[in-house]
């Protein structure tokens, strides 16, 4: 099954159905989107702070890191579902929008930033939890995710401003990519027929 | 209110934002990652008063470490968000979600204020451990409960009318 194919089978689900047919799912999944992206972006960061060297520096890296993380999965967790509510009724078109493919790559990167950092300098964490200064590894790390998680968000805000695909449209296509118009269309469509 | 907006939309200020179109997205990304910072540093002020977190460190010291934060962030958040008043004010002022916004901002700033003040000096200065009553704590995770309110709503702006239906300010309603 290739992408577009998987994209197809994904919108046409009940949910994405449901997700088109609502007037209020959107909007407010978005929003929830939102907080959970913000927990996110704020608990890494406070981890990425004590990475570069440049806060908490009077408290093991270990102790901040296991603290705060745990928000961040809760966070993380919670974007994902929305993410994945949010991609469904309108997949066809996320899977040819440009902003949306860059997000995706930063979210790859960030995985891979946090595979890296976890195999490498965070095994060797005993040596140098407390220190005043963290190995160039850690802050390597920490750069990096400040940046990628940016970027992620950045790329994230930047899909809405897209007309969605980024491929000329066949004229029998139904791409309902402009969300506020498909609602108030759908709106129309069910209360004055 | 209407009136205003459109008299807004026309100040040579407005049109110069609207019509540099990488403005206003640049801005909300900016009013987004300095939102996470403000939300997190308050997240975590609250689970220290709940006793969650940091019991290691001195309330003091993680008062210190996060009101830089959360003012400086407030100072940032309030240049964005009037940029992005200015740049679409019938969108922004025509919104129940935006007022019911700026009326949870009012009450979670002022909060913020009159608990830090609340704190004996000795909390700040000498690292001396407050007490904190039950209500005190359930307060604390009432906040973090209003500012993430405060996150939702500033999203939902854009969809007035989808969230609010009939009670939409939107003239799209």
């Amino acid at each position: 099954m290739d992408l577009t194919a998987f994209a197809d089978a994904l919108q046409q689900s009940g949910i994405s159905e449901w997700m088109r047919a609502s007037l209020k799912a959107l909007p407010i999944i978005e929003a929830i989107h939102v907080m959970a992206v913000a927990t996110v972006f704020g608990t890494i960061f406070i981890v990425d702070l004590r990475l570069l060297g440049y806060r908490d520096m009077t408290r093991p890296f270990s102790r901040v890191f296991g603290e705060t993380l745990r928000w961040t999965w809760a966070g993380f967790a919670l974007a994902v579902v929305t993410g994945a509510l949010l991609f469904m009724p309108n997949a066809r078109t996320y899977v040819a929008n440009t902003a949306f493919a860059l997000k995706m790559l930063g979210l790859v990167g960030a995985g891979i930033n946090m595979a890296v950092f976890e195999f490498t300098t965070l095994r060797r964490v005993a040596s140098w939890d407390s220190n005043a200064q963290t190995p160039m590894g850690a802050r390597i790390a920490g750069a990096t995710s400040i940046l990628i998680w940016t970027w992620v968000i950045v790329c994230g805000r930047w899909i809405g401003f897209t007309k969605g695909y980024d491929f000329t449209v066949p004229k029998e296509m139904d791409l309902d990519f402009d969300f506020s118009q498909g609602c108030l269309n759908c709106f129309s469509d069910l209360w004055l027929g | 209110m209407l009136e205003f907006a459109q008299w807004l939309e026309m100040t040579p200020l407005s049109v110069t934002i609207k019509s540099i179109e990488w403005i206003i997205p640049l801005v909300q990304s900016i009013h987004i990652l300095t939102i996470a910072i403000v939300f997190v540093s308050l997240l975590m002020v609250s689970l220290r008063v709940v006793g969650w977190i940091r019991m290691d460190e001195a309330f003091g010291v993680v008062m210190e470490r996060f009101s830089t934060w959360i003012s400086r962030g407030l100072i940032i958040l309030a240049v964005t968000g009037i940029t992005l008043v200015l740049g679409e004010p019938i969108r922004e002022l025509m919104s129940l979600s935006f007022w019911l916004k700026m009326g949870l901002l009012a009450i979670g700033i002022t909060s913020a204020v009159v608990f830090k003040r609340s704190l004996a000096p000795a909390v700040l200065a000498d690292g001396a451990e407050p007490t904190f009553s039950p209500v005190a704590k359930s307060a604390a995770m009432a906040t973090v409960l209003l500012w993430l309110t405060i996150i939702f709503l500033g999203r939902a702006i854009a969809y007035d009318v989808e969230v609010w239906g009939a009670l939409s300010l939107s003239p799209r309603a």
